[in-house]
């Protein structure tokens, strides 16, 4: 205790006499390497959490229901609708229909018979207007054109990854037709029954389910596909109170629901593939920032070297007065652990005061996601705790090294 | 008076082969407990190598020294620098004072270290600087001071925990004739009121005038003790 009061007066006392600049450089240094061993895994989690975020807020809601993995389709939708408007925890629900098709452009224009026609295999999903609007916000991702009204008959919403113009961004890798506008009609086909459509609008999201889909109201889709028995192949749900997704699935499991369709958390219904990335990236953000943390850990290295070598006589004549070296030592250390401190304080007050709010807000745009900062506050200690123990063996060891040397060689400089 | 150092048959050594350089050849000395001496001699003599043998801050490749009847030179380093806290203070050449800490504070260090309180420690500190005429200069950082104003805290710091033995080496050396003899009285004075024994390194006859003792030195040997008392 004696030694780290004599060492904590010694530390102090250098850091307040230090040049300002200098303490300042360095705690900004030790403020840019909290910040990369935090917003790099940060970002790059948050581009997938962002993803995530997009997909739950526009397509599969906070439940999901679906067939029954030795069915095609939910058992008694019906009923299960009428049961599902019975639960006050739930705020809304959308059922929809799908299936696949061939969608098929410009046939009226077409003048070669012989060549080959401008068609793509789409997704087709049968929905509410409405409801499809009320909970997912479709009506809000049309860019062209108008959202589908509730008694619409021969219109069709298509996603813009179906458009040739907008695929070609991805590098053509979706199957895709062209000179498709609201106003122009195309074709549906489903074996041998065909139907056309008026596109009525262009739909298009960073949610790959919205942008790559076409929709037209469930009316129409169960007669096209002929599914008399009325029974969807989705339903998703936005529970009231955000998080309680768990007890409410409880709940309609209880209430037997469970026996018509398989009943699923997003969390739940999501693939395992974006919880591997998010993984990945976490480990991934973790190297980059470890490389800040070697690069901090030579800088403070460095700056307790030349700190203790400059003043190398001083440390000589410590010991050579009777002061032990491990309160030199602790002076030492007790400085470095000032910078991590310090820069960390710092790095942690713009993080969590400015850089998560700001991202929340203005996400990073991503093609696929809107990229936010995520920063859970236990991680974040963690790796805080990683940078301070690692900041103090870098203060130490330069200090080791000076402090040890021969007491009357260090008093006269000599080697 | 009893002896409080004895050195017997001390040789310092340094460098191997062409670069041997034998700079102590066979000391052999008694200091009086309360005896002020000065080690005297040319550059180059070996004066400031002997004072460092004796104070404990460097071994002798030879030999046997006795300090208030310890065999320092058997102590592990961590018992040496206890020694050196607990029983003798230093006065450099070039003052060696923390340039951190304040006039206060450098002279509270070995006080501290011993285990005193902090209120303690100061208000003995600044007693010490009182006794060196540094009255009001406390908060000081040693920049802050004139040469003479930090040799005059070096001596408070050497004094301030009641050292058995105080070494000097060169105390006046960077410092004008003025300041000099300040430093010269002080130690003189310390060695009338306190009968502290002090061991001082110096080339000049003026400043060794009130020593009890001067060893001669030439070529690392003692040529000749003078008795001035």
């Amino acid at each position: 205790m004696r030694s780290f009061r004599i060492g904590l007066l010694l530390g102090f006392r250098q850091i307040q006499r230090a040049s300002l600049w200098t303490t300042l450089l360095i705690i900004f240094v030790m403020m840019l390497t909290f910040l990369n061993l935090i917003a790099v895994s940060g970002v790059l989690i948050g581009l997938i959490v962002g993803a995530e975020r997009g997909v739950r807020l526009e397509s599969l809601g906070d439940i999901v229901i679906t067939a029954k993995n030795d069915e095609n389709t939910i058992l008694e939708t019906g009923s299960l609708e009428r049961e599902l408007s019975t639960f006050p925890e739930i705020q809304h629900y959308s059922t929809r229909y799908s299936s696949v098709a061939l969608l098929e452009a410009n046939y009226k224009e077409r003048r070669d018979l012989s060549g080959e026609r401008d068609t793509a295999n789409v997704n087709v999903t049968g929905i509410d207007p409405v409801a499809e609007a009320i909970m997912s916000g479709l009506d809000d991702k049309v860019i062209a054109g108008e959202y589908l009204d509730p008694d619409d008959e021969g219109y069709i919403l298509v996603g813009v990854y179906y458009l040739k113009e907008y695929a070609m961004k991805f590098g053509d890798v979706f199957d895709s037709v062209e000179n498709i506008k609201p106003g122009v009609t195309v074709r549906l086909t489903i074996g041998d029954t065909s139907k056309e459509f008026i596109v009525k609008g262009i739909v298009e999201s960073k949610v790959d389910q919205v942008s790559l889909n076409t929709y037209i109201p469930e009316r129409e889709f169960r007669r096209l596909f002929k599914r008399v028995d009325r029974n969807a192949d989705q339903i998703v749900i936005r529970v009231a109170e955000p998080g309680e997704e768990v007890a409410v699935r409880d709940s309609l499991l209880a209430s037997s629901l469970g026996d018509y369709a398989k009943i699923q958390t997003y969390d739940e219904s999501k693939p395992k593939f974006i919880t591997d990335i998010k993984t990945t990236f976490n480990i991934l953000g973790t190297f980059i920032g470890s490389v800040g943390i070697v690069v901090a850990s030579i800088t403070i290295f460095i700056i307790i070297f030349i700190n203790a070598l400059s003043r190398r006589r001083h440390i000589g004549i410590l010991k050579g007065i009777g002061i032990e070296r491990q309160v030199i030592e602790i002076a030492y250390v007790l400085q470095a652990a000032f910078y991590a401190l310090a820069g960390s304080a710092l790095g942690m007050l713009l993080t969590y005061g400015f850089l998560v709010g700001y991202f929340e807000s203005n996400p990073i745009q991503f093609p696929f996601s809107d990229g936010i900062l995520v920063a859970p506050v236990g991680e974040t200690f963690i790796r805080f705790i990683v940078l301070f123990i690692i900041t103090l063996i870098a203060g130490f060891i330069p200090a080791w090294m000076i402090v040890r040397q021969n007491t009357l060689n260090s008093i006269l400089g000599r080697k | 008076m009893s002896t409080i150092i004895q050195a017997k048959n001390i040789h310092r050594s340094f460098g191997k082969d062409a670069l041997f350089t034998h700079v102590l050849k066979g000391i052999d000395l008694t200091i009086a407990q309360g005896e002020f001496v000065a080690i005297m001699g040319k550059s180059g003599a070996g004066k400031s190598t002997l004072m460092y043998q004796l104070s404990v801050l460097d071994k002798p490749t030879e030999g046997e020294i006795l300090i208030d009847d310890i065999d320092v030179l058997s102590l592990s380093e961590k018992e040496q620098t206890e020694f050196r806290l607990n029983t003798l203070g230093y006065v450099f050449q070039d003052y060696a004072l923390v340039p951190d800490l304040s006039a206060s504070e450098n002279v509270m260090m070995p006080l501290l270290m011993r285990g005193e309180y902090w209120n303690a420690a100061r208000i003995k500190a600044n007693q010490s600087l009182d006794a060196v005429g540094l009255e009001g200069k406390y908060e000081n950082l040693p920049s802050e001071l004139s040469g003479g104003e930090q040799q005059r805290v070096a001596i408070a710091r050497a004094v301030a925990g009641e050292p058995k033995i105080i070494f000097a080496d060169e105390p006046t050396a960077n410092l004008d004739s003025i300041s000099g003899n300040t430093v010269i009285e002080l130690l003189t004075q310390l060695h009338k009121k306190q009968k502290q024994t002090i061991v001082m390194v110096t080339h000049e006859d003026e400043y060794a005038v009130n020593c009890d003792r001067i060893f001669k030195m030439e070529d690392g040997k003692i040529v000749n003790i003078e008795k001035r008392k």
